[in-house]
């Protein structure tokens, strides 16, 4: 699921003035034609560094992001919630797979990417730092965090890299069950029970806020910004998802009798804008730099996996092997 | 066809699959590799659907729903063997309760597909493929890492003494046990255990692991009678701590 | 003191609460190798790249090929082959043929009898290489030679991949068995969650809307 939310940040390798102007060139010409790069071709640095940044962030967001849903997995209820909830959270580890694979094309092996991301040197999405307190929670995020997810990767599944739109393309086949899935158990809780019901408002109430986050902050538009624009790194700006997310599920949440517990949502009808509360991007960046609910334990949990299976690792070792990316 | 025959046979292999597949279920996210993260959860949702399907055959024989049966039972009304219900531990030992309870389901399942009871060889051809693959998972793993470090094999031969027990007690006789027999449903726990030995020896054997001489073991009996240990009930408290919430609504 | 956690499974993990040092650093290599994956998704159609698994070889690569890619599509076949035994020319531009931009030099090494070697094509840039078919020839080069003369005259061909047919681990006809019920775990399918006829039926009950 879950590219939300991609802060990039300037590198030094910002500068294009080292590159070789006559390469560059092809480079950017085959993408203003519309060509995928693929993982051979010649690119500046600067493209190589922020795509490996940006799919790796998004794999560990998979590989995190199975931790909240799969607080439920035991508990789910019945035998079609059971599996499908199974069946989930498992899509999730896939997808993680996958990109992580992607990211390797760009020559960093995943093990790398694990360990950087176990010792807090790469970011997740910040949703998942949130705990699922209750099943109904679960619901909302295999709903609606998957939902903004969805529009994230439709965006950048049109991006110019081969590798990363290929497993894009796997993930948005896979993650349309997930939507549905989502979205019907969040249709049987709010025309359920009063019980039902109330659980499912108190868990929209909890995850509104990290919702409205998800995106990340307005871009703040830089030469950077525009290089990543043109060489279709950065697909679609971040205020841009969010107002589509707004549009597409806010009145699927209205029509279930839903509150969104935001006094100022309304879409402006002037402008075609939603308009909402400010998110507390204070609170955010609190919580992204490791001061939230639960970031102490989603990589306790990952180190812990990474530890208690590091003897099938030793074992299985081939002591010759040598590291080999994967070919596309 | 006596009916409480059947019914007892179809809640054993029901209960076994449903109990097992929650304890792999336990591994999603947390799996030694991604891929075997992945392949795990997959094994352990075929097993919850398998159980799924023996829980439709009762209900067609007049039991309740698949989800009241399995939501609501203690632990003293299930019938899966004792080997299931243990903790997951760490991976050697869910790996070798995979290995020795794979290895004779797919027996029963052999077996089963040639039933004459028809629904349950209708059932048992079409799900077969599933086990097979399970089958393959668990007999490369153990060849693997039983032929790798004297790490993985201190475990792997740790684990084996440790689930021998708990894996004889899956061959715990039905008290329809002739019954089943004369009538062609399947050749019995007997059988199936002979021939469970044969195939766990030729995989064993083709690694450093040592196969303890099982005469000298007792085996755990008494799960297909509603003997459990003290790791079931919490385990059904669990799995059912939201559908008893509200047992009549649809979630 | 262990960290409790909301998922019963966390618990049991028995993590150490509070602050833990950072992880040893890994030894330079703790990832097993790399292998390519092909799947074929109905009978007579062509294998598929699917993407990458790492294992410690090349039956271990199966069985993770067959969950990662083989589990949410129908498939009745599955191809692995250790990346490292996979031969690679450059890309062309898409609407390039690589075959006529290649000079193909002559091999320096050969085998005595020629052997078979599986070609696969990529059409366009960002889609996945298709198996093309198979040749016969004592070198890697001279497949790729045997390749533009039995399949590369047809419009643009991005990028060719040449493995040796032994260097496939093919699943065998009788493993197709293991895929049968894949269309039939309708529970990941979207087709099977149906809401309409709730929405619409809360609707009617509950008139006017809350909405807005």
């Amino acid at each position: 699921m879950y590219g939300g939310g991609n802060v990039f940040e300037a590198t030094k390798f910002d500068d294009l003035q080292t590159e070789d102007p006559a390469k560059l060139a092809e480079f950017e010409a085959r993408i203003a034609r519309g060509e995928k790069i693929e993982p051979t071709d010649w690119m500046p640095e600067l493209y190589r560094k922020q795509l490996i940044r940006m799919i790796e962030q998004h794999a560990h967001s998979e590989i995190i992001g199975a931790l909240p849903e799969g607080t439920w997995i035991t508990r789910a209820p019945g035998f079609r919630r059971k599996m499908a909830q199974m069946a989930k959270v498992q899509d999730e580890v896939g997808h993680a797979q996958l990109l992580y694979s992607a990211a390797e094309t760009l020559g960093k092996s995943r093990e790398q990417m694990l360990t950087d991301l176990i010792n807090g040197k790469s970011k997740y999405s910040n949703v998942f730092n949130y705990p699922a307190f209750t099943w109904a929670d679960s619901n909302i995020i295999s709903w609606l965090i998957d939902a903004g997810a969805i529009v994230n990767q439709m965006a950048n599944a049109k991006g110019s890299y081969g590798p990363y739109s290929r497993a894009l393309e796997r993930i948005c086949a896979e993650e349309a069950f997930h939507l549905k899935y989502g979205h019907d158990a969040v249709v049987h809780m709010a025309t359920g029970s009063p019980k039902q019901r109330e659980m499912i408002q108190a868990a929209l109430n909890r995850w509104w806020p990290p919702i409205m986050t998800f995106f990340g902050p307005s871009d703040k538009m830089s030469t950077h910004t525009e290089t990543l624009m043109r060489w279709k790194v950065k697909m679609a700006s971040n205020d841009e998802c969010r107002q589509q997310f707004l549009d597409m599920y806010v009145p699927k949440i209205w029509e279930l009798g839903l509150t969104v517990p935001d006094s100022k949502l309304k879409k402006n009808q002037e402008t075609g804008q939603w308009e909402f509360t400010e998110p507390d991007w204070n609170e955010f960046k609190r919580v992204i730099n490791g001061d939230g609910p639960c970031n102490a334990e989603r990589l306790a949990v990952r180190r812990t996996a990474e530890e208690r299976g590091a003897w099938v690792r030793r074992a299985l070792l081939n002591p010759k092997a040598k590291y080999v990316k994967p070919l596309a | 066809m006596n009916e409480q025959a059947i019914k007892d046979l179809l809640y054993k292999l029901a209960d076994d699959q449903l109990i097992l597949g929650h304890r792999n279920s336990e591994w999603t996210g947390f799996g030694p590799i991604l891929e075997e993260d992945i392949a795990f959860s997959s094994m352990a949702q075929d097993k919850i659907g398998h159980s799924l399907a023996f829980y439709t055959l009762l209900h067609e024989l007049g039991e309740a729903e698949p989800d009241t049966v399995a939501f609501t039972r203690n632990a003293n009304q299930f019938h899966n063997s004792q080997l299931v219900e243990l903790p997951n531990g760490e991976y050697d030992f869910s790996l070798i309760r995979h290995f020795l309870y794979d290895n004779s389901e797919i027996i029963r399942f052999e077996m089963l597909s040639q039933s004459s009871y028809e629904p349950i060889a209708k059932v048992a051809t079409k799900l077969k493929g599933e086990v097979k693959y399970h089958v393959l998972h668990a007999n490369t793993w153990i060849k693997n890492l039983g032929t790798s470090t004297e790490e993985a094999i201190l475990r792997l031969q740790s684990a084996l003494a440790d689930a021998l027990p708990y894996a004889l007690g899956m061959f715990e006789k039905s008290k329809y046990e002739q019954e089943l027999i004369e009538a062609g449903v399947y050749a019995g726990e007997e059988a199936v255990k002979a021939e469970w030995l044969k195939r766990i020896q030729a995989v064993i054997e083709k690694t450093d692991l040592k196969l303890p001489d099982l005469e000298s073991i007792t085996p755990k009996f008494g799960g297909r009678y509603g003997e459990h240990t003290e790791h079931l009930q919490p385990l059904l408290d669990e799995m059912a701590e939201v559908f008893k919430i509200d047992p009549t609504a649809e979630w | 003191m262990s960290l409790k956690s909301l998922d019963p499974r966390v618990t049991r993990l028995n993590l150490p609460d509070g602050e833990v040092p950072p992880m040893e650093e890994k030894p330079e290599l703790d990832q097993f190798e790399t292998y390519e994956a092909f799947h074929q998704k109905k009978e007579g159609a062509a294998h598929t790249y699917v993407g990458p698994v790492h294992a410690p070889n090349e039956d271990v690569a199966f069985l993770f090929a067959k969950e990662q890619y083989s589990r949410r599509f129908p498939c009745v076949g599955l191809w692995i082959a250790r990346t490292e035994n996979i031969q690679v020319t450059p890309y062309a531009g898409d609407q390039e043929n690589v075959y006529d931009m290649m000079r193909v030099e002559e091999p320096t090494k050969r085998s005595e009898q020629p052997e078979p070697y599986e070609i696969f094509h990529l059409k366009k840039r960002g889609k996945a290489h298709n198996h093309a078919g198979r040749v016969l020839a004592t070198s890697y080069l001279e497949a790729l030679k045997e390749a533009k003369q039995q399949f590369g005259e047809k419009g643009p061909i991005v990028n060719v991949w040449v493995v040796k047919s032994k260097d496939v681990l093919q699943s065998a006809d009788e493993d197709k068995d293991m895929w049968t019920t894949i269309p039939e775990k309708k529970y990941r399918e979207a087709i099977a969650y149906k809401v309409m006829d709730k929405i619409t039926k809360y609707k009617e009950a509950n008139k006017p809307t809350t909405a807005q």
